[in-house]
């Protein structure tokens, strides 16, 4: 049968849009409580809950504000349509997805991030299509409303020119600092939800050199960020703004922070998959696990169990690891014998997917969920409890 | 009167018996010579009866008679009586003066004791004064006697002393050595204390003598001709003239030690005396060969050794070290000669020379040990000899890949590296086990697992290596790991691919032919050490994993020509386009070379249309379907019919069922190729979904890809999956576009001739350069 209709890039005449919307509606949209949940039962094989969005789209944020419910906030990348996010909420037995509401954004979104310590706040890094932009919206009060409603925009992180990658929340939980990255500039914000203001509290250059790609917030240290740039991984200190550290690797293109476990850092790049780091010694990976088929876009740590990673690509995959020399203990003791066992470190791979996975992340509420979003703007979550170690 | 006289004749005779009955208290022992009157009559007997005598005289006389016999009676009555009182009277006097004497006696006896001590004392110093001068006598008269004897013996010797020059010349004459050498001896202390007296002359003369004789017999000893056995004798009677045999011993032995030398197998010549060894044995005649002469050598050597064993029994120990100091030698060397390279046949000719000395020397001094020590050394030496072999097998190997650099078609057929592999592989190490000299047969099985175990690490060992060759160091090594990263640019990504197809050969050739030759030759042994069920999992992963990782290379340095590309110009302010860019030239560029590289390298899969996911629809109508849309495109030639065309483009994919891009790789040129260029494509379509465009940047996308297209389909088997591929970077850049407006066909047709003609010239060019140059 016929799959997702992509959104239609051409301007076409508004019959044929129509008919397009049509089409999507029947399969993937539908604008109260979708539930695609039997759609993905029909696939057979896989037990991952879909949810499509209308557009295609790169991101997708676990709500970690929201201690209730298991949500994700995920947005759309449409140059010529309207833009929406999308909050998603499983159901309690998680058998469903629900869209708990539906806001337009001005402008395609390429970043998102929802606010660690307000579920109804959350960033956005988002392009005119000549121009990049960042911002802090507010989900307006009451949501959960059917009709699309306009979001609260916060705040507009307006100190960049170039093109912006990411948005960071500190992730104490608490604080109020914010950092935005583009390729030359990293800066650090206050923000004020209150007062509707963030204030530059300082911005540092990388220099021209070091075109920065993304980062990541040190969840073992508020002070420390990890930002990729196209030769190396630098590590900066935001009480003096300056870059302290790097790890020479080229074309790094996604970083993550074990959670559970401090110096521990997960990278995703061009050349050799995922690659393991302890900082202590970073002069050679931990680890290496072979990646993907074509790029590894994005590696993602489990909030609670450290083994665990994510890793999704642009061979329409998502991968699951178990990382358990991760440890540099069991490393040095492991090594020789994995080596020559040659465990496989790839406990599943979930390939239920039309076109390349951009967007990937883990549920904190219930970490044994993760939502994952391919560029035809399929949200699915799965469920690795039947890969998780024994406890 | 007369009458009376001879009864008183009687009468004196009773009487003494009556004394004598007196004095003697028994009457019976009284003397038998009374025997006349023991009757009862008799009245001197005992056994008188009055009474009966009485009535006897009675009866028989008569009165008279009576009367007579009794005055006779009375008469002797009274004699007797006297007699009596006579008796008694003397009787007492004797009593009186013997009470005097002993009165007297016993006056005398009294004070008698203390003169019997007194004597007594002195009788004892008497003695003991005559004991003192007895000894103190005593030593002096030994002494003198001893002197006594000391003098004779002297005259005896003076007398053989001053015969001994004499006596030692008559020897030398007889060459009675022996004698001469006793008698000296003999002669010996006292000429060296009494030499300077009266000897003098004596001791000169026999001195000469004795000088005449040392040299005798040294020449003796040293002489080869003599008897073993005369040589021994003399060097006993040197030893015992005192000469200085050990220094003798010490020369003979030094000489023999460097002798020694002479016997070396030189490392450097050892590979000339091997070959000599085995030509020789062909042809006897030849029999000057140097392999020839060390046997002699080593004959006179072990000669030697046993004459001196004989004549210097307390040598035996140096002659021991001596011979365990050449064996020793012989294996050092033997170390030494395969540190170079050495071919089995040399290194068993070298071997068979060594155990054919020991066997030699182990005849002569058995209790050396030298054959254990030997064996041990051997062990050592073998061992080693595998090692090495494993060792220059990888060398080869290795070296051979490294010239892959420098000349490509040289390894083009790693077939040549099979060669070696199996070549040297069984034939060398057969040689060894096939060998029967004494030490090799005690050691085949030892040398069995040796084999097993060399080749299991050996091909351990090269998988490994070929994973660092290739750059693709596992992340366990640290310190490689920092070197992975850099230089896998320097790398030649052919390596790779020669390293993946070679892993093949080893999986699915080598090793089963391996494991089929120890099975035929090296089994036996309880030592299972070569797995080739491990050994070929280890090599197909191997072989997974370097074809992966040179896919990687290759799609890693198109990914960077292509990020360079998209990242550069802005695309939202993108000019129009005016030709095709040159990426393209560096893009095909790029698959040229895998495309020549993986034809030298890999074998011709067979032709096959690419396989899609198995269960989705049928192949051959998606293809021809996509086909025909695309010459239904070609055809369209203005511009509202190339907007459509998109957009049938994009319905056709709605409907085209999703091409499998990322298919397992297969060892095979086309497999190899379409993998690579899928891989780009894809990493193409993801750079333009980075991407925003304005019109002209989409149509320089489009221009640039159509221009791909056909140069893309020669090289790659899979058209149909080519063509999804491009068409998806199309809509990719048609999603990312602000104003799709497609170049018209016509335009497009134009510019990518304009282009051909220009890469043609450029063609051209660099074939002229080059043939001039």
């Amino acid at each position: 049968g016929p799959k997702n209709l992509k959104s239609g890039p051409l301007r076409s005449s508004a019959r044929n849009q129509r008919s397009q919307r049509a089409a999507n509606r029947r399969e993937t949209f539908l604008p109260e409580s979708v539930n695609v949940g039997s759609e993905a039962t029909m696939q057979g094989g896989s037990s991952g809950i879909g949810y499509g969005l209308k557009y295609q789209a790169r991101c997708i944020s676990d709500v970690k504000a929201d201690t209730d419910h298991t949500s994700f906030l995920t947005g759309t990348l449409s140059l010529k349509e309207e833009n929406e996010v999308h909050l998603l909420r499983l159901s309690s037995g998680g058998s469903e997805l629900v869209c708990e509401g539906l806001f337009s954004h001005p402008n395609e979104i390429w970043d998102l991030a929802s606010c660690p310590f307000d579920q109804r706040i959350f960033s956005t890094v988002f392009s005119t299509g000549e121009s990049f932009g960042a911002a802090i919206w507010q989900i307006p009060e009451p949501y959960g409303q059917s009709n699309s409603s306009t979001l609260d925009c916060v705040a507009s992180l307006d100190a960049h020119v170039g093109k912006i990658n990411c948005v960071l929340w500190c992730p104490s939980g608490k604080s109020d600092k914010l950092i935005s990255m583009d390729e030359q500039n990293l800066v650090l914000w206050s923000l004020d939800s209150s007062k509707k203001s963030a204030e530059v509290v300082s911005k540092e250059s990388a220099g021209m050199r070091h075109s920065l790609s993304g980062g990541a917030w040190n969840p073992h240290d508020v002070n420390s960020v990890a930002a990729t740039s196209e030769s190396s991984i630098q590590f900066w200190d935001l009480r003096t703004m300056k870059n302290v550290n790097s790890i020479e690797r080229a074309h790094v293109r996604n970083v993550d922070y074990n959670t559970k476990r401090e110096h521990i850092l997960v990278t995703a790049d061009d050349e050799s998959g995922i690659h393991i780091w302890d900082l202590r010694k970073a002069k050679a990976p931990v680890q290496e696990l072979p990646g993907h088929t074509h790029w590894t876009w994005a590696v993602r740590c489990n909030p609670e169990y450290e083994e665990l990673i994510l890793s999704v690509g642009t061979d329409s995959a998502v991968n699951l690891w178990f990382a358990s020399a991760s440890s540099e203990k069991q490393a040095s003791e492991r090594s020789a014998e994995a080596s020559r066992q040659r465990v496989n470190p790839l406990l599943n791979s979930y390939t239920d997917y039309e076109d390349s996975v951009y967007g990937l992340a883990w549920s904190s509420r219930e970490p044994w969920f993760f939502a994952s979003l391919s560029y035809d703007g399929r949200v699915v979550i799965e469920s690795v409890k039947p890969f998780l170690p024994r406890r | 009167m007369a009458t009376e006289a001879a009864p008183m004749d009687e009468k004196a005779k009773r009487m003494r018996d009556l004394l004598s009955s007196f004095y003697t208290p028994d009457p019976s022992i009284s003397t038998p010579t009374s025997s006349i009157s023991t009757s009862f009559d008799n009245i001197n007997g005992p056994s008188f009866d009055a009474d009966q005598y009485m009535d006897l005289m009675i009866k028989k006389s008569n009165l008279d008679v009576l009367l007579q016999r009794h005055v006779q009676m009375a008469a002797e009555i009274k004699n007797l009586d006297t007699d009596l009182q006579m008796l008694v009277y003397e009787n007492y006097n004797k009593f009186i003066s013997a009470t005097d004497t002993i009165k007297r006696m016993k006056s005398n006896i009294f004070g008698m004791e203390g003169n019997m001590d007194q004597l007594l004392h002195k009788i004892m110093s008497v003695q003991s004064r005559s004991d003192g001068v007895n000894t103190s006598l005593f030593e002096k008269r030994e002494h003198i006697e001893k002197l006594h004897r000391t003098r004779n013996l002297l005259r005896k010797v003076q007398q053989f002393i001053y015969d001994l020059p004499a006596r030692l010349q008559k020897c030398i004459k007889s060459e009675a050595y022996g004698d001469a050498v006793r008698f000296y001896t003999g002669a010996m202390p006292i000429l060296k204390v009494y030499g300077d007296t009266s000897f003098k002359d004596c001791r000169r003369a026999s001195e000469e003598a004795i000088e005449t004789i040392i040299k005798n017999l040294q020449t003796k000893l040293f002489s080869d001709s003599e008897s073993i056995q005369a040589r021994a004798e003399a060097a006993v009677l040197l030893k015992q003239l005192d000469v200085p045999v050990d220094s003798l011993k010490d020369k003979l032995l030094e000489k023999l030690e460097q002798s020694l030398d002479g016997l070396q197998i030189n490392p450097d010549e050892a590979s000339k005396l091997a070959e000599h060894n085995v030509s020789s044995k062909d042809e006897e005649s030849n029999n000057q060969g140097p392999a020839k002469i060390h046997e002699d050598a080593v004959r006179g050597f072990s000669e030697a050794m046993r004459a001196y064993r004989e004549i210097f029994p307390d040598s035996e120990e140096r002659l021991f070290k001596l011979a365990r100091a050449l064996t020793t030698t012989h294996f050092e060397n033997m170390e030494l000669y395969i540190r170079k390279r050495v071919s089995a046949a040399d290194f068993l000719g070298i071997f068979r020379i060594i155990w054919e000395d020991v066997v030699l020397m182990d005849e002569v001094l058995p209790e050396a040990a030298l054959s254990d020590l030997s064996a041990e050394a051997a062990q050592v030496t073998l061992k080693q000899f595998v090692a090495r072999t494993f060792s220059h097998l990888q060398q080869d190997i290795s070296d051979t890949l490294l010239k892959f650099d420098i000349n490509q078609k040289e390894v083009v057929d790693g077939e040549v590296l099979k060669v070696v592999l199996e070549a040297s592989g069984k034939a060398e190490f057969r040689q060894l086990l096939d060998e029967n000299t004494g030490i090799f047969v005690k050691m085949n099985d030892l040398l069995i697992g040796w084999i097993q175990k060399g080749f299991q690490d050996f091909f351990r060992s090269l998988e490994s290596h070929f994973l660092v060759l290739s750059g693709k160091t596992s992340s366990s090594n640290e310190t490689e790991g920092l070197v992975e990263g850099k230089s896998s640019e320097k790398i030649h990504a052919g390596l790779i691919l020669v390293l993946a197809q070679l892993s093949v050969v080893i999986e699915q050739k080598v090793i089963p032919r391996i494991a089929e030759e120890i099975t035929a030759s090296f089994s036996g042994g309880n030592s299972q050490a070569f797995i080739p069920g491990e050994l070929c999992r280890v090599f197909h992963a191997a072989s997974e994993k370097l074809l992966q990782h040179y896919i990687d290379t290759r799609t890693q340095k198109i990914s960077n020509v292509l990020r360079k590309r998209f990242k550069t110009p802005n695309w939202v302010k993108h000019k129009e386009p005016r030709e095709v860019h040159m990426y393209v030239d560096m893009l095909l560029q790029q698959l040229e070379e895998v495309g020549k590289e993986v034809k030298q390298i890999l074998p011709q899969g067979t032709f096959r249309k690419h396989k899609r996911s198995d269960s989705n629809g049928s192949n051959t109508t998606t293809s021809s379907r996509s086909t025909t849309l695309h010459s239904d495109k070609m055809a369209r030639s203005n511009s509202q019919r190339a907007r459509s065309q998109l957009f049938e483009t994009h319905l056709a994919k709605l409907f085209k069922q999703k091409v499998e891009i990322f298919t397992k790789v297969e060892f095979t040129q086309e497999s190899v190729v379409t993998t690579t260029v899928k891989l780009c494509l894809k990493s193409l379509q993801e750079y333009v979904r980075l991407q925003t465009f304005n019109r002209s940047g989409f149509q320089q996308i489009q221009l640039d890809i159509q221009f791909l297209k056909a140069p893309l389909k020669e090289t790659v088997e899979d058209e149909a999956a080519i063509d999804f591929l491009l068409d998806e970077v199309i809509v990719a850049a048609s999603e990312r576009c602000l104003d799709v407006t497609p170049l018209e066909p016509p335009i497009l047709d134009k510019l990518i001739q304009a282009k051909l003609a220009k890469s043609k010239e450029h063609n051209n060019n660099n074939n002229k350069t080059t043939v001039s140059s």
